[in-house]
């Protein structure tokens, strides 16, 4: 099949392309910030004499598209630069805050997609009876409820109240592997929106999907209602859903800042909170640049899902 | 007789208060057809759904239903029944599973059904999605699937509507082979050709009952009988033999010119052009046919005339102006010279809005008539094409096939066009629809004062001769014949030609010399 050889081919280059113009746009809004680094980091009273050293210390006085390939060239090489308030690597700012991250996007994704789908199958299957509008109810009353309200609800619950659970990751550790209950709280808060929009996707592909002809048709010749449900219907509902999933996966991979910061979660999202209180722009762009390339990736293997579920959808390129 | 394999009996279905079909008996024997005839709305559908144990929602139903076994299905869209998401072979499997045994047998058996369902190349179709595979092998998937199921009867709903003759034989064969296994056949169809030589016994359809049945040679498949309620709009009978042509053709002024077209689907690297190198000539008020088997490039010619089409080369002049490529880049007037009426009807009108209004639309846009003035005007054309005030002022779902064909035409002429174009206007309707806008296409065309040519892409020859002035004949995209429509038909030069006039079961009646 060269056509879909030739789609992913068109794919790929197009995914390059995006994250050139992301290391553009990046570098590009950066630099129109006001007030460079060096006015940032010449302190409280700075005289032009000290900003005009430090400028030169930097490098900022060579012109932007020097610096911007000496910048891109790092980047290829894996080295973004140096955090200008510490001078330690930006690569060491990204991997501390990408660990916690990673590990609530992953326990978080691996628990919502079963759980989206299922419901979703679930509510599709029982349409407009009891179960349907308690599923639906529930998700689209949680899905009202902002992150930091719920947060802070469940904390009061769960932790003050019935002190069940840990209220933050603080003081137990740094490490959530060796205590994991204090993922417990924040897990919740980050499925509480997906799994509704998730679940009311693959709820209207399946309804739409187990009145068509092909279903239909499977349910003639005495295939069982599950296999029906679960290896024709649910397919359908494939396509759609996989970019709903790719696009949670992308903002949990964000650092959810609320999140990170209610239950002191040392994330992606406090690095990023840091590095902006400080004006440290090298560890800005290292986020950014991250952020984005990820959001590519992921839209990319979104696409390709989509595009194998539903080939005749020209999705994207 | 062979035994019986499924009998309806007395069967009656109902929603709410009205009735779908009342009293509706049959008999479908192993190795023979029975065919259901019935214009749209005969309650054709219901009744085989009822075989398959398939019932509207909320319905009251009555009566004995009785199958040996599963009846297996063939919709009249084959990909409807075929899953977008999942390979061809995909149900073929899980169908195989039912029947036990291990993974190599299971394959084997599907191979088997794949083949015997004139697949030759089993491994490759199941492997491809269905939108990958062609019409007719789509047909076959979901023929293989009954096969491989063992069903003793196969319903095969309207199976050769809107094909070209070609495929029509074709698709006779195939159900012939499947009869000759011994299955029972229901045939539901609108083409007493296809019922004639297929069906042993016929059942005609009307208004939801059984208007007669009995033995095919007993019971000719006609379905648009005088006397039936959806008769056509009382239009001045317009046999070809009665018209009157102003001058022989080709002494008119030529209106539309196509020079050179040439056009792609895709990218052109590599690929084989859907259109080669056609050039055409029409004269003012005349009215060319385009014939040609599915696929031969018919309708890509049709829209590249429209600017519908926009990867081609070439020219297309109408009244010596040449028209821009692309539909977006032309004027208003260029827009109203060329009006377009689709095959599917429905699917062309927007399903919320009033139908008069989207009729009335064309002159307020195209000619800058006032809204008030465009709607009165656009009742009168509807009113001459037998759709009333109030059939009009519903939403499209409120209309007929036929009558949403003839509102079509109506929205098309609305603009005053010099060129109208109708691409296979008439192959999805039912016989007493079909004659209806036949009729309304011959008055067109026989019409003196409407100076407005005729671009008529069809396979249906009969409609062709009636008439069109002269044919054009394609073949893989490129022109093989053309000429004057009775040279063409009765002394056709190409193979093609020949084999499209051979597939018609009825001879062809010529059209005879206006002038003499």
């Amino acid at each position: 099949m060269s056509d879909r050889r030739a789609w992913v081919r068109r794919r790929l280059l197009l995914g390059v392309l995006q994250i050139a113009g992301l290391l553009l746009l990046v570098f590009a809004l950066t630099e129109a910030l006001p007030g460079d680094a060096a006015v940032a980091f010449a302190g409280d009273q700075p005289d032009p004499e000290r900003i005009e050293r430090v400028r030169e210390l930097m490098g900022l006085d060579r012109p932007a598209g020097e610096r911007f390939a000496e910048w891109v060239g790092g980047l290829l090489r894996g080295d973004p630069g140096v955090s200008l308030v510490t001078g330690r690597p930006v690569t060491e700012y990204l991997a501390a805050g990408f660990g916690p991250t990673l590990l609530l996007a992953g326990v978080t994704l691996v628990i919502l997609v079963p759980l989206a789908v299922g419901l979703g199958v679930l509510a599709a299957r029982r349409e407009g009876g009891p179960v349907d509008r308690l599923i639906s109810t529930v998700t689209l009353g949680l899905y009202a409820v902002p992150e930091f309200a719920l947060g802070v609800l469940l904390t009061v619950v769960f932790a003050l109240w019935l002190g069940w659970l840990p209220p933050t990751a603080i003081g137990y550790g740094t490490d959530p592997l060796v205590t994991p209950l204090v993922l417990v709280l924040p897990v919740m808060v980050l499925l509480a929106r997906p799994v509704c929009s998730i679940s009311r996707l693959v709820r209207a592909g399946m309804i739409e999907a187990m009145a068509s002809g092909h279903v239909a048709q499977a349910r003639r010749y005495g295939v069982s209602a599950v296999r029906v449900r679960w290896t024709h219907a649910l397919p359908h509902a494939a396509a759609p859903a996989a970019q709903q999933v790719a696009r949670t996966a992308d903002w949990l991979l964000g650092g959810v800042i609320v999140v990170e910061t209610l239950f002191v979660v040392p994330g992606l999202g406090t690095v990023l909170m840091d590095a902006v209180a400080a004006r440290d722009i090298p560890v800005i762009q290292g986020l950014a640049v991250l952020f984005g390339t990820v959001t590519v990736l992921l839209n990319l293997g979104a696409d390709l899902v989509a595009h194998r579920f539903a080939p005749r959808l020209e999705v994207a390129a | 007789m062979t035994r019986p394999v499924a009998r309806v009996e007395d069967l009656r279905v109902a929603v709410g208060d009205r009735v779908l079909v009342d009293g509706v008996s049959l008999t479908v024997h192993a190795g023979r057809c029975t065919a259901l005839v019935g214009p749209s709305g005969s309650g054709k559908s219901t009744t085989a759904l009822a075989l398959l144990g398939e019932y509207p929602a909320g319905a009251r139903v009555d009566g004995t239903v009785v199958v040996e076994g599963r009846a297996a299905y063939i919709p009249q869209n084959p990909a409807a029944a075929l899953n977008p998401a999942r390979r061809s072979g995909a149900l073929l499997n899980d169908i195989a599973r039912l029947a036990g045994g291990t993974r190599a047998e299971r394959a084997a058996r599907v191979r088997d059904a794949l083949r015997a369902a004139r697949l030759p190349d089993p491994d490759r179709v199941a492997r491809r999605f269905p939108h990958q595979l062609s019409g007719g092998q789509q047909q076959r998937v979901v023929l293989a699937q009954a096969l491989l199921a063992g069903a003793p009867v196969l319903i095969a709903d309207e199976p050769t509507t809107g094909q070209d003759p070609l495929t029509t034989r074709r698709v006779v064969e195939e159900l012939r082979a499947v009869l000759d296994r011994g299955i029972g056949v229901l045939l539901l169809s609108h083409d007493a050709d296809v019922v004639g030589e297929l069906a042993d016994q016929v059942v005609i359809l009307r208004g939801g009952g059984v208007a007669r049945s009995g033995p095919v040679q007993r019971v000719p498949p006609v379905a648009g009988a005088p006397g039936d309620a959806a008769s056509p709009p009382d239009l001045p009978p317009s046999p070809p033999a009665t018209r009157g042509r102003p001058g022989p053709t080709g002494t008119r002024p030529e209106l539309l010119r196509v020079e050179g077209l040439t056009a792609h689907h895709g990218p052109r690297r590599g690929r084989t052009p859907v259109l080669r190198d056609v050039s055409l000539s029409l004269g003012a008020g005349e009215c060319l046919a385009v014939v040609g088997r599915s696929g031969s490039g018919k309708t890509t010619l049709a829209r590249c005339l429209a600017g519908l089409h926009r990867n081609a080369t070439g020219r297309v002049l109408v009244d010596g102006e040449l028209l821009p490529r692309s539909v977006r880049d032309r004027g208003r007037g260029h827009l109203a010279a060329v009006q377009y009426v689709f095959q599917d009807a429905r699917a062309s009108f927007d399903e919320y809005r009033p139908v008069l209004e989207q009729v009335a639309r064309s002159a307020v846009r195209l000619r800058r008539v006032s809204p008030a003035g465009a709607r009165a005007e656009a009742v009168e054309v509807l009113a001459g094409m037998g759709v009333d005030e109030a059939t009009a002022a519903r939403v499209p779902d409120g209309l007929s096939g036929g009558e949403l064909q003839r509102a079509a035409l109506a929205r098309a002429l609305m603009a005053r066009p010099r060129v109208l174009v109708c691409d296979e206007i008439t192959s999805a309707l039912d016989p007493v629809a079909r004659d209806g806008v036949g009729d309304l296409l011959a008055r067109l065309a026989n019409d003196p004062d409407r100076a407005v040519s005729l671009v008529l892409v069809t396979h249906d020859l009969r409609l062709a001769v009636g008439l069109a002035d002269r044919v054009l004949v394609l073949d893989g995209g490129e022109v093989v014949e053309s000429g004057p429509t009775r040279v063409v038909l009765t002394a056709p030069d190409h193979p093609v030609t020949r084999r499209l006039l051979e597939a018609l079961p009825g001879p062809v009646v010529p059209v005879p010399d206006p002038a003499g």
